[in-house]
């Protein structure tokens, strides 16, 4: 038994490297080691390990658009957006397509391999096909090493902006957006807050279309949001659609993009008919304006929450 | 010398072999309530929607309902997950600290006569727990080993074969100690119903997901 210490030892090495990397404990260890020594910690924030540590908050806005972006060119644009040094967005979008089409076409791996390199991301996919996974980003990300943490995390956010700048429109672009995303009085409570989606101001009963295919994560009724849909659309973007007036699908249920999901309306707090749009990246509100180029018709007066 | 060395080391078992254990499980834990993260948030949506219907009804509280936002879902449920981890491993990764080592025999023994006692959830959910979590655990281990290895060497079959052998090594030497130390754990503290009511809530579900995060065969493909 005494011969085999060595052995016990290394495996007891591994363990605990792995958990210096893969638990809470071992990430407050070294933020804690970084703060007492005063050195760069590589450490993210505790709810950061969660979803395989690939959405991370606080992305910084994009870059301003200049033309409409071609549906086929989301990801290019997805990436431009995350580092813009790496090139334009059409360039992106052809390394991308070439790198996809070299990864069994999967568009995640495209992604990783283009911040993380080609190899873990070939790497990852086969690993990933072993465990019999499907390819999203999170279980190429649980086949890597914690030193590609960094360039996961930027592929992640690259992949949330894209999936940003393939989003359709709820509504017709001829409805004008009554109240824009950002700091404002509130036009019912009259306190300053963020205001965390777009408000169009429609009739009621007018189609709401989902602006990407998805799932839906909830579809439900209270006295603020009024009926209310969320759809998830994978990759860490998620829409909420508030003030309906009548949903049309239903909780778990797959839609298509551009499918009716409901009729807008006027419930929960609102001051006159409209719908509250909202896009949320891993888990953030972020202006569904910044990924849409000469969006026409902005006016400050009508019906908004 | 070769021996000597091995004494030397075989000396500090006391100290390498709880960590080791302690670690093992933590990993797992974290593995187990990192991969069911969209249930969690799914649960989170379902609550929230409850809640939210139920506090829109009156004044008074509907400033409740923006409290927790719509785009603070995935945040709780994040939160949530690392509670759910914190207190998977104050249940059952602390408890491996007080690994006390005993021959292979004794400790076999004294496992058969603990099993062989009456079975309470208490005595078996625990065990059973640690065992699964563990195995999860390991396989996040040799996934780490395999993958370290293949981007540094880029040698494929070299990275395969050593993350099989960490695994094998893994299930063969560290997890039948986890489970043995936990059963002699909860047989020292199996009269506490309120621990036990709240362990089973914490660690059926951990089961499940540890069930889940353990992709063995993965490894010998
Ligand atoms: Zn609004």
């Amino acid at each position: 038994m005494r011969r085999l210490a060595p052995i016990e030892l290394l495996l007891a090495a591994l363990c605990l490297w792995a958990g210096w990397y893969h638990t809470p404990a071992g990430a407050l260890v070294r933020t804690a080691g970084a703060w007492i020594f005063r050195t760069h910690s590589t450490a993210r924030p505790l709810l950061a390990y969660y979803g395989a540590g690939v959405y991370q908050p606080h992305a910084a806005p994009p870059p301003l658009l200049t033309a409409p972006v071609p549906p086929a060119q989301a990801l290019g644009y997805g990436a431009w957006a995350t580092a813009e040094h790496l090139g334009t967005p059409a360039a992106l979008s052809a390394r991308i397509k070439a790198l996809a089409a070299r990864l069994d076409g999967v568009d995640e791996a495209a992604m990783l391999a283009l911040f993380c390199g080609e190899e873990p991301a070939r790497y990852a996919l086969t690993r990933a096909q072993d465990e019999d996974g499907s390819p999203r980003l999170e279980d190429l990300a649980r086949a890597l090493p914690p030193r590609s943490a960094d360039c996961i995390a930027q592929a992640s956010q690259a992949l949330a902006q894209a999936g940003a700048y393939a989003l359709a429109w709820p509504l017709p672009e001829s409805i004008r957006i009554t109240s824009p995303f950002g700091m404002r009085e509130h036009p019912v409570l009259g306190i300053r807050r963020l205001h965390a989606g777009v408000d169009l101001g429609t009739a009621v009963g007018t189609p709401v279309r989902a602006t990407a295919a998805g799932v839906v994560r909830r579809a439900s009724s209270d006295g603020v949001n009024g009926r209310i849909l969320v759809l998830d659309h994978g990759r860490g973007v998620t829409t909420m659609y508030c003030h309906n007036d009548e949903l049309l699908v239903q909780d778990g249920e797959h839609v298509r993009r551009g499918q009716v999901i409901s009729y807008s309306g006027n419930t929960g707090r609102s001051s006159g008919p409209h719908l509250h749009y909202q896009l949320d990246l891993g888990g953030q509100a972020v202006d569904p304006l910044r990924y849409r180029a000469g969006h026409p018709r902005i006016s400050s007066a009508g019906a908004a929450d | 010398m070769q021996l000597r060395v091995a004494e030397r080391v075989g000396r500090l078992r006391w100290i390498f072999l709880p960590l080791g254990l302690c670690a093992l499980t933590a990993v797992g834990a974290h593995a187990a309530a990192d991969v069911v993260g969209d249930r969690v948030l799914w649960c989170v949506d379902r609550v929230s929607a409850f809640f939210d219907a139920v506090f829109a009804s009156w004044s008074v509280t509907a400033p409740l309902v923006d409290l927790v936002g719509l785009s603070q879902r995935s945040f709780f449920a994040r939160a949530l997950a690392l509670a759910w981890e914190l207190s998977a491993d104050a249940l059952i990764a602390i408890p491996l600290l007080g690994y006390d080592e005993r021959d292979g025999k004794t400790e076999l023994r004294t496992a058969r006569a603990l099993l062989r006692k009456t079975p309470t959830p208490l005595r078996l959910v625990r065990p059973l727990a640690t065992v699964l979590v563990a195995i999860a655990g390991a396989c996040s281990v040799a996934r780490m080993v395999q993958g370290s290895v293949q981007l540094t060497l880029h040698a494929s079959l070299l990275s395969h074969f050593a993350a099989a052998c960490a695994l094998f090594a893994l299930l063969l030497v560290f997890v039948p100690r986890a489970g043995f130390r936990a059963l002699e754990h909860a047989d020292q503290k199996g009269h506490l119903v309120a621990t036990g009511v709240f362990g089973t809530l914490v660690l059926a579900p951990m089961m499940l997901a540890a069930l889940y995060a353990s992709p063995l065969v993965s490894f010998f493909r």
